[in-house]
């Protein structure tokens, strides 16, 4: 079951993707994540307003804890100045690339309490293959 | 070129907030993780065009040509921050970025089939070698009996 909603999740960026591109063509890239941000941030809003949210353990929390949505930003810079270098295909292909290595790494030791999964050498054979694979439908 | 490295940087970059932001909604709270992640990702995204445009000033001609469904775009995104979240606790962090990026290009492909009415033998060749690949790779997960891990129960 939750193998389904992780592809329909995927499925969703797909189509965000491809909205948040068309806000990009007209209002400019670094624009629309303004955009996109205050619309999510008064979505998130609304939602803790409704769900009477307490904040009440903030204070106890680690400040690194905090940094996923900059580290968003980082994305959207380095996604637009790539794809205007390399291209969609290669900046797809190497952001795979990345987000593969970083979470065979995390895995593999156990990082930010992502449960620890040793790498299985066994298993470069079905990365070759999904590799492949991917790279076809990536290409054609 | 450093512009490859800068994207494979990008690509790292996706997992790693998706993980902390995992961590973050361990001890907050689904809703309580995502807001916190828009609520910096606003504020980052206006240091970027400030420190890029050196201005906010959007002007008015530009706010009106903003169509209705970016704010599906808004939505979309809480969905998936939320999900993503959820999902970490369920699965490997490989097995998540696998299995979100399979859906990217299944979408893809659907888009494609019902927009422009092409279906590309070649992309089925390449999703059946990713079928197998991954169906290799989780039957090794389920006869590994060193550790139950959160890819050998799940899926």
């Amino acid at each position: 079951m939750t193998f389904i909603i992780s592809i329909l999740t995927g499925a969703l960026l797909s189509i965000v993707i491809s909205i948040n591109g068309f806000l990009g063509q007209a209002v400019g890239d670094y624009t629309s994540s303004i955009i996109i941000h205050l619309f999510g941030l008064i979505t998130m809003i609304l939602l803790v307003l409704i769900k009477k949210e307490n904040f009440k353990d903030l204070k106890k929390i680690p400040l690194y804890m905090y940094s996923a949505g900059l580290i968003g930003v980082f994305t959207v810079v380095t996604n637009s100045l790539t794809i205007t270098k390399l291209g969609v295909s290669l900046t797809i292909a190497l952001g795979l690339l990345g987000q593969s290595l970083l979470s065979i790494f995390i895995d593999h030791f156990g990082l930010l309490s992502i449960p620890k999964n040793p790498f299985n050498r066994k298993k470069c054979i079905g990365l070759v293959l999904m590799s492949l694979g991917l790279v076809i439908m990536t290409i054609y | 070129m450093l512009y490859l490295l800068l994207a494979i940087l990008g690509g790292a970059s996706v997992v790693l907030a998706r993980v902390i932001n995992y961590n973050l909604a361990e001890k907050i709270g689904l809703v309580q993780g995502t807001f916190f992640n828009y609520v910096f990702g606003l504020i980052g995204s206006i240091f970027i065009v400030l420190v890029t445009h050196n201005t906010i000033f959007i002007s008015s001609a530009t706010l009106m040509s903003i169509p209705w469904w970016a704010y599906l775009g808004g939505i979309g995104g809480v969905i998936i921050v939320t999900l993503s979240s959820f999902l970490s606790a369920k699965m490997s962090a490989f097995y998540l970025s696998l299995f979100m990026f399979i859906g990217q290009l299944i979408a893809g492909m659907i888009i494609d089939y019902f927009l422009v009415h092409s279906l590309s033998p070649l992309k089925c060749v390449g999703i059946l070698l990713v079928f197998l690949g991954l169906v290799y790779n989780l039957s090794l997960d389920k006869k590994s009996s060193s550790s139950p891990t959160a890819s050998a129960q799940e899926v």
